[in-house]
C-alpha cells in the first residue's frame, strides 16, 4: 500500500511517499519561490527519488489546512487531480493535527516519553492573527482536542493557552503569539514544519477530513456583506 | 481529423472543461458562478477561487463523460495559464498539471485571449485567416489581425475600463442588477439611442486610432444621472439605457471596420461576453453587409467564456512533454501585444 502525501497550507511544502510503515521518500522543503505553485515540481523529484512511479501509488492524503487559502487550493487540486487521473481515493487530513503530531514527535525524542502532551501547533494566518489550536496528543498518536482550530488574535490565544495548563508550542506563527508562563516554545526547526507523513498517521489512526479546505476565514467580501446585513438588520 | 484535447478553463467566474477532436466539440460543459457573485454586485476573487475547487474535477468528469471518452482517449491537455484572476487560475492550471503528470499526457498552456480568437476556428464557423477578430468582454477590449492563429497580432486595445465592465458599472448606475448586460439591453430596447449625447473621447486618426477608451462614458452617464435626479432618471431610464448602450457598441463596430479597412481583409469576427449584445451584433452585420465582409460570430456559448476555446488555441500552442511542465504556473497578466504565447 503506497500513499502519496502532501501540504501546502504553510509556504514550505511538505511531502511524502509512504509504503506500509516505510517512509520511501520524505521532502519539507525549505520556503522556496511561489510556495505551493511549485509542489508539482517537487511532488516529481520526490518520486524519481523514490523510483516510484505516479502509478504506483495506492492511495493520496492531502492536508486541507488551515493555512494560506491559495496555498491549500492548490495542495487540494493537485491531490484531486492526481486522483482522478490514477483512479485512486484521495483523503483529507487536519494540517493542524499533523503538526500537533510533529510536534509531540520532537519531544518524545528529546525524552519525555510515555505520557500524553498537550501541544499548540500555530501557523501564521497573516493580518496579525494566527490558525491554531491545541492537542492532547497520546503516546499512541491519539489526537484530542482541547483548544478547537480557529483564526485567533495571537493574545487571545495565548489566554486560551494559559487556562490550558503546561504546553508545548510550535510552528510558523509561534513567535506571534506572546506565551504564557505555563507554555514552552518548541526548539525552533524541525517542530515547526508540517510533516507529510504525519498526514498519514493521523488517516490511518481514523481522523480524515473531507477532501474541502478548512480555511476558518471568510472571504473579505462575504465578511463585509455579514457586516452590512447585521447593521441594516433592526435592531 | 487532428488529436482529441481536454481543455479546462478557471480564469474568471466560470468553470468550465470541454473535449475537442481536431475542429469539432466533441463536449463542452460550464458551471457558471454569475449567481453565486451577484450578490456582492461583481466577481469576487477569492469566492471565484474557492467555488472553482469545489466544482472543477467535476466538470472536467462531465466533459469527458459527455464525449463517452476516458482520460486515456485524450492527446493532449490544455488549461488556462493567463490572464484572470491568479487564485482562480491556480485552481485550473494545478488541476490540469496533476492530469496531465499522473496520466503521461503533454500539457498545453494557453492564453485566454488566443481562446477567445481561436473560438471562430471550430466547427461550424470554421473561419479561416486572414479576418480581424474583435474581443470585448468583462475583462477585454481589443482589436487583433489574425493572419495566422498561431499569432494574432494586436491592433488595439481599451487604455481603461473594458466594454463589458463599463456595460456593467452604467447598469449598475440605472439599477439593474449584476450581471447588467441583458437587462441594460433590453432597457435599451425601450429607449431612444439618439436622446443623450455621451462622449467617447478617442483618437480619430495616427496612432492609438484602434484603441477604446471607456472610462469617459462612464462618469458622463453618472453626471447624466445626477442632473436629472431620481425621478428624472427613472422616467428616462429606457433613453439613459438605449444612449450609453449606443455610446460602448458604435466604438467597436467603427474601429473592427476601420480595421478592416486598414488590412483588406474579407471577414470579421466578434467574440468575449459582449458579443452576446443584441445591438453589437445587428450594427456589425449592417456595417459589414455594407462592405461585403463576411461576420463570423460564435455562438453564444463560445463567446462567453468556455474551455472549447482553449482546446481551440491549443491546436496553435505548442505543447509541453510530460513531465517538463510540472514546474510551469500561471500569470495574471499576459505580456503587452501578443497572445500567443
Ligand atoms: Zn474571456
Amino acid at each position: 500500500m503506497t500513499t502519496f502525501a502532501l501540504d501546502t497550507a504553510t509556504p514550505d511544502p511538505a511531502l511524502a511517499i509512504v509504503d506500509g510503515d516505510d517512509v520511501l521518500a520524505e521532502a519539507s522543503l525549505a520556503r522556496i519561490p511561489g510556495g505551493g505553485r511549485r509542489v508539482l515540481e517537487a511532488a516529481h523529484d520526490l518520486f524519481t527519488q523514490a523510483a516510484v512511479a505516479p502509478a504506483d501509488i495506492d492511495d493520496i492524503v492531502v492536508g486541507v489546512g488551515p493555512g494560506g487559502f491559495t496555498g491549500i487550493r492548490i495542495g487540494i487540486a493537485t491531490a484531486l487531480g492526481l486522483g482522478q487521473a490514477l483512479g485512486i481515493p484521495v483523503q483529507g487530513a487536519s494540517t493542524l493535527e499533523a503538526l500537533a503530531l510533529g510536534i509531540a514527535g520532537e519531544e518524545a525524542r528529546s525524552g519525555a516519553q510515555g505520557e500524553p502532551v498537550l501541544v499548540a501547533p500555530v501557523i501564521d494566518a497573516r493580518r496579525g492573527q494566527v490558525f491554531a489550536a491545541a492537542y492532547l496528543v497520546g503516546p499512541s498518536g491519539g489526537v484530542e482536542v482541547v483548544i478547537a482550530p480557529a483564526a485567533w488574535d495571537p493574545a487571545d490565544f495565548a489566554t486560551a493557552l494559559a487556562a490550558a495548563g503546561p504546553c508545548v508550542v510550535a510552528g510558523d506563527g509561534a513567535d506571534l503569539v506572546d506565551l504564557p508562563a505555563s507554555a514552552r516554545r518548541a526548539p525552533a526547526g524541525a517542530a515547526d514544519r508540517v510533516p507529510a507523513v504525519r498526514l498519514v498517521q493521523r488517516v490511518r489512526a481514523g481522523g480524515a477530513r473531507p477532501v474541502a479546505p478548512e480555511y476558518l476565514r471568510l472571504p473579505d467580501a462575504e465578511e463585509n456583506r455579514l457586516r452590512r446585513l447585521r447593521e441594516e438588520a433592526p435592531a | 481529423m487532428g488529436d482529441v484535447v481536454l481543455a479546462i478553463e478557471t480564469s474568471c467566474d466560470e468553470t468550465a472543461a470541454a473535449v475537442v477532436h481536431g475542429r469539432r466539440i466533441v463536449s463542452n460543459v460550464v458551471a457558471s458562478q454569475a449567481e453565486l457573485h451577484s450578490v456582492y454586485g461583481g466577481v469576487v476573487p477569492e469566492v471565484a477561487a474557492r467555488h472553482h475547487l469545489t466544482t472543477v474535477n467535476a466538470v472536467v468528469d462531465r466533459a469527458l463523460d459527455d464525449a463517452g471518452m476516458g482520460l486515456g482517449d485524450v492527446d493532449r491537455i490544455a488549461v488556462t495559464r493567463r490572464p484572470g484572476l491568479i487564485g482562480a487560475l491556480l485552481v485550473g492550471v494545478a488541476t490540469a498539471k496533476a492530469l496531465a503528470y499522473a496520466a503521461r499526457k503533454p500539457l498545453v498552456m494557453v492564453d485566454h485571449l488566443h481562446g477567445h480568437v481561436a473560438a471562430c476556428w471550430l466547427e461550424p464557423l470554421a473561419l479561416d485567416p486572414p479576418f480581424v477578430a474583435l474581443t470585448a468582454s468583462g475583462g477585454h477590449t481589443r482589436l487583433d489581425l489574425v493572419h495566422d492563429y498561431a499569432a494574432p497580432q494586436l491592433l488595439g486595445q481599451t487604455l481603461d475600463d473594458a466594454a463589458g465592465e463599463a456595460i456593467d458599472k452604467g447598469a449598475r448606475l440605472l439599477g439593474i442588477p449584476y450581471p447588467g448586460g441583458p437587462g441594460l439591453e433590453a432597457l435599451a430596447r425601450e429607449g431612444d439611442a439618439t436622446a443623450f449625447d455621451f462622449p467617447v473621447g478617442l483618437r480619430s486618426r495616427g496612432p492609438g486610432e484602434l484603441d477604446f477608451s471607456y472610462a469617459g462614458v462612464k462618469t458622463a452617464l453618472l453626471y447624466a444621472t445626477r442632473d436629472l435626479g431620481d425621478h428624472g432618471v427613472q422616467a428616462r431610464r429606457a433613453d439613459l439605457a438605449a444612449s450609453y448602450q449606443e455610446a460602448i457598441v458604435r466604438p467597436l463596430v467603427d474601429r473592427l471596420m476601420l480595421a478592416a479597412d486598414r488590412n483588406g481583409v474579407p471577414a470579421v469576427s466578434i467574440g468575449g461576453g459582449v458579443a452576446a449584445n443584441g445591438r453589437l451584433r445587428e450594427l456589425v452585420e449592417a456595417a459589414a453587409a455594407e462592405r461585403g465582409l463576411r461576420v463570423a460570430i460564435p455562438d453564444r456559448a463560445l463567446c462567453t467564456d468556455n474551455a472549447a476555446m482553449i482546446a481551440a488555441a491549443a491546436a496553435f500552442t505548442p505543447a509541453i512533454a510530460w513531465p517538463d511542465f510540472v514546474g510551469e504556473d500561471a500569470m495574471a497578466t499576459a505580456p503587452p501585444g501578443g497572445i500567443a504565447a
